[in-house]
């Protein structure tokens, strides 16, 4: 059953923006339960900024509109921004100011009494392990702590809702997992939250995803509802000359889509297609050598590539 | 208006400042500098012109007039050619600036009580040195006849006329008094605006200006929290500049404190409104520099602190009224050298009123405090 309105986190309708001739968010509806990480999956240009702007009340709507909690993002943004952290893609600190400078100045700008200050900055910053640099200058930190001042920036007011514009873009893999150890703590600490990334493989650390492509969202839901929605199976082929396999490969009836995928190709075979061996026979047929082929786990990627896919062929 | 984010705001604009050393110089070091290496440059007094006599009449006369030349301390005789036409080849050459001719017969035109001509050739290819030359030369002989007529004993020579010539005497004095008043405001107009002009677009840039956006603050505090240091800033730039034209240069105030106080006040909050408006339309810091840089020439041009305004072909003119720094200019003149007041300078105060205003208001209206793009 779908919940009402006010219990949800986020409840955007038709929501649209453009800029120039380029529609970067076109139509979309997206509803976000309070609770849980919702990843927002999709490659550069999808329009995850765009959108991750207009929930945070940066940025108008062209037409449309949001819910944030019940409040207009376009008619209500004041009541939203106390509810909301967010941290945009780009680092926008005062680079001239030190961590705890930082820190302070939001969280004064917000209403956050001295006590309260001192002991959240001083707790954020001994989680995150910044407490040692609490003194040093934002523009002398390294990428992966900029990104973890921003978010103890974005966290001092306590916010319900966090909008992370691709929080871990750019950052070394260590940080990355340590990123999203945080972000593990806050969900458990009831925060909902919607964190925007290119990279598939996050996309498993979160309870729902949404696929976005071209300003649309086709497809949410847990990552195993996602990839179920991928039909038939999955293939590896190992050959010597990978392209020459995937040209192969595609002409092949009953074969859905076919990609590279590091050194080897991604064959989707369509329910009732061909199965490892006919794989193999075929190719061998057309003068391919292929050294495997393999049964694989739908995963993000592939997932995503599907149905990204279908969208293209749906528009 | 909540003033605890204002001063909130202020707070941390002067915490970035003191990061910024290079910025802080350029507020309120640069400036005194600039203040007196112009005002050198401006009012520089043309002194030791070397200069020829041509003496053809050769009596006691003659010598007292050429020795007048050359005590005054404004020439060097250098050259004492026999004749007139040995002259050419050294002005020719850049020898000699000037030279004073006296003819032959002059001492007993004189004695005779009739108009006794003497000559005065000027190089008029540095137009500044020919006109401070031979202003200086016929205001010499003015004294050498008044001497005479004195001495004579033909006692029309009232005790006032010596004063009147001194203050005549020197117009490179005159050059600073008026040179320098008017410097303190272009300074601040050049400082002031270029500093201002970079202040939101560079926030916009960096992205912390989107940040703002979600947090309580309004478009109003924001803007009165960013030009409140600037102004503060700005005072601190007047006094100092102002101090050391007064004590540096010398130069003497004659009018009414407060007059030139709010006159350059109020210039300079439209200075600052000015950089707040092309920080807030411009996308990015460069670009807005430019717009600084374009407005600067006309400004320098059109304002009388170059050229006066009373010699501009009419259509300008009535353009220099749209130029604050004419306004400034005139108030700083009139209240330093002048002897003015409120009275006399009332249209020019409302003027600068006017401006700040106007321009106060064209900011707050083009700032759009949710991002359009």
């Amino acid at each position: 059953m779908a919940p009402s309105t006010a219990e949800l986190a986020i409840d955007a309708r038709r929501l649209c923006r453009r800029f120039g001739d380029v529609q970067a968010v076109d139509g979309v509806d997206l509803r976000v339960r309070p609770g849980g990480v919702f990843g927002l999956l999709g490659p550069d240009g999808a329009g995850k900024s765009t959108l991750i702007r207009m929930l945070a009340t940066v940025l108008t709507p062209n037409s449309g509109d949001a819910l944030i909690f019940g409040d207009s993002v376009v008619h209500a943004h004041r009541r939203i921004t106390p509810r909301i952290g967010y941290m945009s893609q780009r680092f926008s600190m005062y680079l001239d100011l030190s961590v705890s400078e930082n820190l302070e100045f939001f969280a004064r700008i917000r209403g956050v009494p001295a006590a309260l200050r001192r002991a959240r900055s001083a707790s954020l910053l001994e989680s995150m392990e910044l407490a040692e640099f609490s003194d040093r200058q934002a523009q002398f930190l390294s990428g992966g702590m900029k990104q973890k001042l921003m978010l103890a920036s974005t966290l001092m007011h306590e916010p319900d809702l966090l909008l992370l514009d691709e929080p871990t873009t750019g950052v070394d893999p260590l940080s990355r997992l340590e990123f999203w150890r945080i972000i593990a703590d806050l969900r458990a600490a009831e925060k909902t939250i919607l964190v925007a990334t290119p990279y598939m493989d996050e996309a498993e650390r979160c309870t729902d995803i949404a696929f976005m492509d071209a300003g649309h969202i086709p497809h949410t839901g847990t990552p195993a509802e996602v990839k179920s929605l991928v039909p038939g199976t999955l293939f590896e082929v190992a050959a010597p000359d990978p392209r020459a396999a995937l040209a192969a490969v595609c002409s092949a009836s009953g074969v859905t889509s076919a990609h590279l995928y590091g050194d080897v190709v991604r064959v989707l075979s369509a329910p009732g297609g061909p199965d490892a061996r006919e794989l193999l026979t075929h190719m061998n047929a057309v003068g391919i050598h292929a050294t495997d082929v393999q049964p694989a786990d739908v995963d993000m990627e592939a997932a995503f590539a599907y149905l990204a896919e279908q969208a293209g062929d749906a528009a | 208006m909540n003033w605890k984010h204002v001063r909130l705001l202020i707070w941390k604009e002067f915490l970035q400042l003191r990061r910024d050393p290079i910025l802080l110089a350029l507020l309120l070091i640069l400036p005194v500098l600039q203040l007196v290496m112009l005002g050198y440059v401006v009012g520089a007094d043309v002194k030791h012109l070397s200069t020829a006599v041509v003496d053809l009449d050769r009596t006691v006369t003659s010598r007292r007039l050429a020795e007048s030349f050359a005590s005054s301390g404004y020439y060097d005789i250098t050259q004492r050619p026999a004749k007139e036409s040995d002259l050419r080849p050294l002005l020719d050459r850049g020898d000699v600036k000037v030279a004073l001719v006296i003819p032959e017969g002059t001492e007993s035109r004189v004695s005779a009580g009739e108009a006794a001509p003497v000559g005065i050739v000027v190089d008029g290819s540095d137009s500044r040195t020919a006109s401070v030359g031979s202003g200086y030369a016929s205001q010499l002989i003015a004294v050498f006849n008044a001497k005479r007529i004195a001495e004579q004993g033909i006692s029309i020579a009232g005790p006032g006329i010596d004063a009147r010539v001194r203050v005549e005497y020197n117009p490179s004095l005159r050059a600073v008094n008026s040179m320098v008043p008017s410097l303190l405001a272009t300074i601040l107009l050049l400082t002031m605006s270029s500093v201002m002009s970079q202040a939101v677009v560079g926030e916009r840039e960096r992205g912390t200006l989107e940040l703002m956006f979600v947090t309580p603050i309004s478009r109003g505090e924001y803007l009165v929290g960013k030009l409140t240091p600037y102004i503060l800033i700005g005072v601190v730039q007047m006094s100092l500049t102002a101090l050391v034209g007064r004590t540096w240069f010398g130069v003497p105030f004659h009018g009414q404190l407060w007059v030139a106080v709010l006159g350059l006040f109020l210039f300079m909050l439209t200075t600052v409104a000015l950089g707040l408006f092309i920080s807030l339309v411009s996308h990015t810091r460069q670009q807005a520099q430019q717009v600084v840089i374009f407005i600067m020439l006309p400004f320098f041009v059109l304002s009388g602190f170059i050229f006066p305004v009373a010699s501009m072909p009419t259509v300008l003119q009535v353009v220099t009224y749209a130029i604050p720094l004419r306004y400034a200019i005139e108030i700083l003149r009139g209240t330093f050298i002048q002897g003015a007041g409120a009275r006399e300078l009332i249209w020019q105060l409302l003027a600068l009123a006017g401006f700040s205003v106007v321009m106060l208001t064209l900011a707050l209206f083009s700032f759009h405090k949710r991002l359009s793009d």
